[in-house]
Order: structure tokens, then C-alpha cells, then sequence
């Protein structure tokens, strides 16, 4: 580095060093300075393919040690950290398995789960609303009430499709002996994470769980999304079959602890 | 600016391998020290546990990411989501490190070495003048393990941090392994740097393992996996010597973290060298 380099010129170039290999040492380093800097690479490398290790953890034993080291590996490289917290490298590694793990597309969606789930793990406190008190507070509504009931859910929650049973291959990953299963799904359904108390966790559920869920998180007043349950010009049949499958939802989300307040 | 008045004590990190050791029994410390951003979260378990722990010692919240040497200066997000945690747990104190640790780009997760420079000086005072104006108190600053100096350095580090601390009022992690390591990887003395340092400003000493210097690798490195080396026991007792003022001290273990009986024992020994150095 030369003397009329700043101070914010000579940390551009060192950050270079750490992140890449090829980066050609700055003027005036030695061989000693190169030694210095592969320390660094290092301990930059093995900190970052630790942090993904400990939030993927099934995934990485899942996919074998080795596998799940070079993928990491390829991750870090590939998404260098931008956020103060280490907490952030995992982020979009479901994205790289998908890249990675073209054949056995079962991984990005484990690793998606864990992602999900280690989120929620230090989203904000909440304080699920009861069946009782859903009752109390809807007990004088009418019919555009319910229509324009919004839901607000515990911070940090999240769904989405899934092709693969993730409770098969979970529970898989918790016995001693590893016994793969054969978890595609003949069509595909949702997978819904949220936490318990302290305990981040998940259920499987229909097809349509997801979209419901995710139109609920964001906003969408329940008589729509009763519509959207019931797709484009639906019967007097179908529509109240929609309805009554939300509400079949509504309830389940209730019973997990997942709605912590209501709109209308 | 108020000051930190001196604690003396002897404390471990908390790391999760040993949270139910805490909450469960009465762990013979006198503080704790915590990761600060391991606690910088919105809610949930970490929290909780870190509120019981609370409830039964005093607590340091320790921070790897400041990055107190940074030319773009310190992170807002960071510094709001700190001062919530230092509210949320009111802590002995708050300490971070003499290093940079990112770019405007990128984050490195390490604590990387500064050129030792007046402007790199400049820097770092405006940073820590900007951190503790946030929390509303002095901070401590830990002297880095280092495996490169630069060229251009124009301070020795026992320099640079003198006037670090002269300069805005912080006070000194003195890390007694980081000078080891440090001493070894770039020849010089340890009790010169120690001479040089103003020791009245000390609050906390860290001690810990490192990984010597190999036929492959003729270098240092301070992995904090292994216990503390007779060497390194010398030199505490050597501060602890010239210290005048009580001080807080620590085992650091961040990897290949023992059972707490281990770590415990290794603490008495700090105890015993203490008792036995009694300042000239």
C-alpha cells in the first residue's frame, strides 16, 4: 500500500486480500505480509463456513459433511457478508442449494426451512391471541367485519410451497441412523413456520395453506382471501366451500398461536 | 463523560455450551462476559436466558463488530440496536476492539488490523467519541492480536492506544494473550509494551489459549481453543504486578469449549496469581 493511499483506500485493499486470493498484494508487502493475510483468509473463510454450519445443522447432515462444507464454502465466496451480524450469512443459502443440489432438489427446501426457522428463533416477543379472546372480539361482528378482518401474525413467521414431505425428512434427521426417505410429494404442499414460546417450529399443510397464509401476513381482509380460495367465477357451491376452508385455516392458525391480533 | 470505576473479579464468558450451568447452579464468578451481538435481537430464547443470567451476575457485554477502526465510520443500526441491549441489561461495562472489521462493501466477521497512523488515529478517536456519545457512557477497548503490520505504521501500538485513551476519555481491555501474540508475530517486548501503556486506565483482563507457531507456519495465531500457556500466566502475573487499581479477569474460550469445571479451574488459577502479585 502506498503512503498516499487513505486510510479508507488501504482497508478497500485489504478487505480485497481477504475476500479473493487472486487480489494482488499491496505495494511494499513481503512474503511475511502474505502469510499475515492468509491467516485472515482464514479465519474470514472458517468463521462465515462455521456460522452456516451452526444454522444448518440438518442440512449440512442431510447432505454429508463434506458436501455441505464445499457448498458453504462456494456460498461465502459467492455472497461475501455485508451485515454487521454473522447471523446474516446464511442468508439465500437455500438459493446456492438449489444451484448446487440441482438433482436432489429436496435440499434448497430443507435449507429453506432452517433458515425460516432459525429467523423466527430471535424475532420480537409476542403474545398469541386465544380462541377465547378471538371469540370475544368477534363475537358482535357482521358480515363486513368478518369480510374486512385482517390478521396480524408473530413477527418473522413465513410459509411457501414445497415439493418434498420436510416433517418426513425432519424427523428423519432426528433419529441416530440417518434412513433417507423418499420424501417427493405427489403434489405439492406448504410448509408454515412460526414459533412456539422459545421454540421455533413448523407444520405441512394443504396446497393452498401457503397462499392463504402469506395474502393474510400481508395484509389481504379475510372475505379476500375466502375469494382467493375459491378462484376465478366459483359457484354458490364453490365459494362456500372456500369459506368454509378458510375458516377451517383461520382456526388452525388460531390453535398454533400464530395470530397475535385482529383488525376489522 | 462519567468514569468507570474499578471492579475487581473473576469472571468467564457466556456461551451457550454452558447456559443451563448457569441458570441451574450458583457458578462461583463474580461477572460474566456475553458476545454483545449474539444479544442484539429482537427477542426470544437468547434473550430470556441472558435476562436470568442477569438476574444472579453482573454482566460485560463484549462486541466483535463495532468497528471502531473503520474510515467510513460506525454503523447507525449497530449503534442503536447496542444501546438498546446496554439499556436492556445495564452491563459493568461495554467493550469492543482496537480494529476494523469492514468496508462500506463488505464485512470480514475479524477483527483486522489497523495501520498504525495518524489518520487511522483520527479515525478511530472520532468512532469512539461517536460510540460513547450514543451510550451515554466511557467504553473499554481491547488491544487486537495481530498477524501483519504495515509499512507505514508511525506508532508503536502501545502508542497509538495511549493516545487513543488520552484522547477520548475510553479505558483498556488489556488482552494479556493479544500482546503474547502479537510479541511472538512481530518481535518486540512484551514488557515494553506493557511499560508503555497507561495502566491506570486498565479495567479488564482477558486471558486465553493460542496456537503457537508450527514448522508450516511461522506465526501466532490467537484461536482462544486451548488453555492458557505458562507464558502467558507470566506475563498476567507481571500486570497484575504493576496494575495498582483492582481488575477484572477473564478466561476467554471460543472454541473447543470444555466443561465448566475445566474452565472454573483454570480460573482459580488467575485467582491464585493474582493474590500472589501484589502491586510494587
Amino acid at each position: 500500500m502506498s503512503a498516499a493511499q487513505s486510510l479508507a483506500e488501504r482497508q478497500a485493499a485489504f478487505m480485497a486480500q481477504v475476500l479473493y486470493e487472486e487480489a494482488p498484494l499491496p505495494q511494499g508487502w513481503n512474503a511475511r505480509h502474505a502469510a499475515g493475510i492468509e491467516v485472515y483468509r482464514g479465519n474470514y473463510r472458517s468463521s462465515l463456513v462455521e456460522a452456516l454450519k451452526s444454522t444448518y445443522e440438518k442440512t449440512e447432515r442431510w447432505v454429508g459433511e463434506a458436501a455441505f462444507r464445499r457448498a458453504a464454502a462456494h456460498h461465502v465466496i459467492t455472497n461475501p457478508p455485508d451485515s454487521w451480524t454473522l447471523d446474516k450469512a446464511g442468508a439465500s443459502f437455500d438459493a446456492t442449494c438449489a444451484e448446487l443440489f440441482r438433482n436432489d432438489p429436496e435440499v434448497a427446501e430443507l435449507a429453506w426451512l432452517e433458515w425460516a426457522m432459525f429467523e423466527v428463533f430471535t424475532a420480537a416477543d409476542f403474545a398469541p391471541l386465544d380462541a377465547a379472546q378471538f371469540a370475544m372480539q368477534t363475537s358482535e361482528f357482521g358480515e363486513e367485519q368478518w369480510a374486512n378482518l385482517r390478521l396480524e401474525f408473530m413477527p418473522a413467521a413465513s410459509a411457501r410451497m414445497v415439493k418434498h414431505d420436510l416433517r418426513a425428512i425432519w424427523n428423519a434427521l432426528g433419529e441416530d441412523e440417518l434412513v433417507r426417505v423418499n420424501a417427493s410429494l405427489e403434489s405439492e404442499q406448504s410448509v408454515l413456520v412460526w414459533r412456539e414460546g422459545e421454540r421455533s417450529t413448523f407444520m405441512m399443510g394443504s396446497a393452498e395453506e401457503a397462499r392463504a397464509f402469506l395474502a393474510a401476513q400481508s395484509g389481504t381482509p379475510y372475505g379476500e382471501i375466502c375469494m382467493l380460495l375459491a378462484g376465478e367465477n366459483p359457484t354458490e357451491e364453490q365459494a362456500h366451500d372456500a369459506a368454509m376452508r378458510a375458516g377451517a385455516l383461520l382456526g388452525r392458525w388460531l390453535n398454533e398461536g400464530m395470530i397475535v391480533s385482529i383488525k376489522a | 463523560m462519567s468514569s468507570i470505576p474499578p471492579f475487581g473479579g473473576f469472571g468467564l464468558g457466556l456461551r451457550r455450551t454452558h447456559y443451563a450451568d448457569f441458570l441451574d447452579s450458583d457458578v462461583p464468578v463474580d461477572f460474566v462476559e456475553v458476545i454483545s451481538e449474539n444479544y442484539m435481537v429482537d427477542g426470544g430464547r437468547p434473550l430470556r436466558i441472558l435476562e436470568q443470567v442477569r438476574a444472579k451476575h453482573p454482566v460485560i457485554i463484549h462486541g466483535v463488530s463495532m468497528s471502531i477502526g473503520s474510515a467510513g465510520g460506525l454503523d447507525g443500526e449497530y449503534l442503536a440496536k447496542l444501546k438498546r441491549l446496554e439499556q436492556r441489561i445495564d452491563p459493568l461495562w461495554v467493550s469492543d476492539h482496537l480494529c476494523w472489521t469492514r468496508t462500506s462493501a463488505h464485512n470480514s466477521h475479524d477483527l483486522l488490523p489497523l495501520p498504525l497512523t495518524h489518520e487511522a488515529l483520527e479515525v478511530v478517536c472520532d468512532n469512539i467519541d461517536r460510540a460513547q456519545s450514543s451510550l451515554g457512557r466511557p467504553m473499554l477497548f481491547e488491544n487486537p492480536s495481530s498477524y501483519l503490520t504495515f509499512p507505514e505504521d508511525e506508532f508503536a501500538e502501545w502508542e497509538f492506544l495511549s493516545e487513543m485513551v488520552r484522547r477520548t476519555g475510553c479505558y483498556l481491555l488489556l488482552d494479556v494473550n493479544n500482546i503474547y501474540v502479537s510479541a511472538q508475530n512481530h518481535g518486540f517486548s512484551a514488557d515494553d509494551y506493557l511499560a508503555g501503556l497507561p495502566l491506570e486506565r486498565v479495567r479488564q483482563i482477558h486471558l486465553a489459549g493460542h496456537t503457537p507457531k508450527s514448522p508450516e507456519r511461522d506465526i501466532v495465531i490467537d484461536t482462544h481453543d486451548r488453555e492458557v500457556c505458562d507464558d502467558v500466566w507470566a506475563l498476567y502475573s507481571k500486570a497484575m504486578t504493576i496494575i495498582e487499581q483492582p481488575v477484572a479477569t477473564m478466561i476467554e474460550r471460543d472454541d473447543k469449549i470444555p466443561p465448566l469445571p475445566e474452565l472454573l479451574e483454570e480460573l482459580d488459577r488467575a485467582r491464585s496469581l493474582a493474590k500472589q502479585a501484589v502491586p510494587a
